[in-house]
């Protein structure tokens, strides 16, 4: 993964846990930080689009809390997002049972992956080969 | 020549004098000593007397701990000013400058001097009027009244009012901000921003810095007034002054350049009770247990840079 990383360096976009958010900051300046950085986006329109985001995936309650007052479900949203905000983000989730360990099978993430689908350019999941079975069809 | 020095670790006794060893093996020869009443015991090691080895290993005991201190402090003051320079060399650029970065310097100003200033005042109208009352006080007995807006511009506002703001604000900001970026290192929340291609000194530290030197010197001005205001009333209540002759005191005694100088005197210490905590804090390991270690050695470093530039600072002042 740190290889696929470091070879799209421009664009990849990490959701993993060996890349926390800024424990320091509210949930939605850990997503629009990105956009004001990279983008020069003024802070006002860039929390205006977080919160566009946040809405999409049904969290915006969120937007002022801080990482510690998250579940792992909003967590994980919030990381996804966070990569969302990269240009043309090629996402890059690791482990995500990880992130959230009582998921069950895939489909909140492809469900989550779904309603943010014109935000990024391509999505790659890294996981265990014991974590097959939670994939279901896709690792076949 | 080159030789080696074997010594065990009991006492023993030979030809009656009381002989120490000990199982080091030093190369005595590398280090450029030479031994007193050295006599062989066998091939590989010698036997010389208690005293001798004694104060032998204090002196290179003691040489040696003041070695490794100094290397210590050159190494350290070498890596604080190498961080220093690309500091002020990103302070100069404007591409270090984005709406992420205006956005974290707005929010440190505000925590740092806005959320401050009722403690700060209270603690301002508190020490200030005393001290202001003490030192009127003091004038009118020793009867040198004359000298009271010396006094109150050369001493106070430009010698004791930076240092009591850079107290206080050391104690305030300067441990946080050490201690956030301390648990930043450790929860590897830099290592997220590098992944996500954000400066951590661009983002990070770069407003930390510019908003310690703002906040410094605003601190300053308004201890400064509060000092001055308390002036007023003291020297009206202790000289019978009128405001009139206060203000022209005050504004004869004024020195431009002893203001300038503690303006930029306070845009240092601003500039290193945050360059200083940042460094420690990025010099932590990563072990929780590492925090409190690094944001204690921050302080202490913080307190020496204070007294390096107040000395420094005194120093140009007399010259």
């Amino acid at each position: 993964m740190h290889a696929f990383l470091d070879k799209n360096r421009t664009q990849a976009a990490p959701v993993s846990v060996d890349f926390p958010l800024i424990s320091n900051q509210e949930t939605w300046m850990n997503i629009a930080l990105i956009k004001q950085y990279h983008e020069n986006m003024p802070k006002d329109e860039s929390q205006q689009f977080v919160f566009t985001c946040l809405r999409r995936l049904g969290i915006e309650h969120v937007a002022f809390k801080r990482i510690v007052a998250l579940s792992e479900e909003e967590a994980f949203c919030v990381m996804l997002l966070r990569a969302a905000m990269i240009q043309k983000a090629i996402i890059v989730i690791d482990r995500p049972f990880i992130i959230i360990p009582h998921l069950k099978d895939v489909c909140f993430i492809f469900q989550m992956l779904e309603k943010i689908n014109d935000l990024y350019y391509s999505c790659h999941v890294y996981d265990y080969k014991w974590m097959a079975d939670k994939y279901g069809d896709l690792c076949q | 020549m080159s030789f080696k020095c074997i010594i065990f670790n009991t006492c023993v006794k030979y030809n009656d004098s009381s002989l120490f060893v000990n199982d080091n093996v030093a190369d005595t020869a590398d280090r450029g000593l030479q031994f007193p009443d050295l006599c062989y015991k066998h091939l590989t090691s010698f036997v010389f007397s208690h005293n001798t080895i004694k104060k032998y290993w204090l002196l290179m005991a003691s040489l040696e701990s003041i070695g490794r201190f100094i290397l210590q402090i050159t190494a350290s003051l070498r890596d604080t000013i190498y961080f220093a320079l690309l500091v002020i060399t990103r302070i100069f650029q404007l591409s270090s400058y984005n709406s992420a970065t205006r956005t974290v310097l707005v929010n440190q100003i505000y925590f740092t001097s806005v959320q401050i200033i009722p403690a700060f005042l209270t603690a301002s109208i508190i020490f200030g009027s005393l001290f202001i009352g003490i030192v009127f006080h003091a004038l009118k007995g020793l009867g040198l009244s004359d000298y009271l807006g010396n006094v109150l511009m050369g001493l106070i506002v430009t010698e004791i009012s930076p240092l009591f703001t850079v107290l206080l604000l050391t104690l305030r900001s300067a441990s946080a901000i050490n201690a956030e970026i301390a648990v930043m290192k450790v929860n590897n929340e830099l290592h997220s921003l590098e992944a996500f291609r954000i400066d951590v000194i661009n983002y990070l530290l770069l407003p930390r810095i510019i908003n310690g030197m703002v906040s410094m010197v605003l601190l300053y001005s308004l201890f400064s007034i509060v000092l001055l205001i308390s002036g007023i009333v003291f020297s009206g209540v202790i000289f019978g002054m009128s405001m009139d002759a206060y203000t022209n005191i005050l504004l004869n005694s004024a020195n431009f350049y002893d203001i300038v100088l503690t303006l930029v005197k306070c845009a240092l210490f601003g500039f290193f009770i945050t360059l200083i905590p940042i460094r420690f804090g990025l010099r932590t390991s990563d072990e929780l247990t590492s925090i409190p270690v690094a944001v204690s050695s921050g302080m202490v470093n913080v307190f020496a840079a204070i007294i390096i530039i107040e000395v420094l600072l005194l120093i140009t002042k007399i010259i």
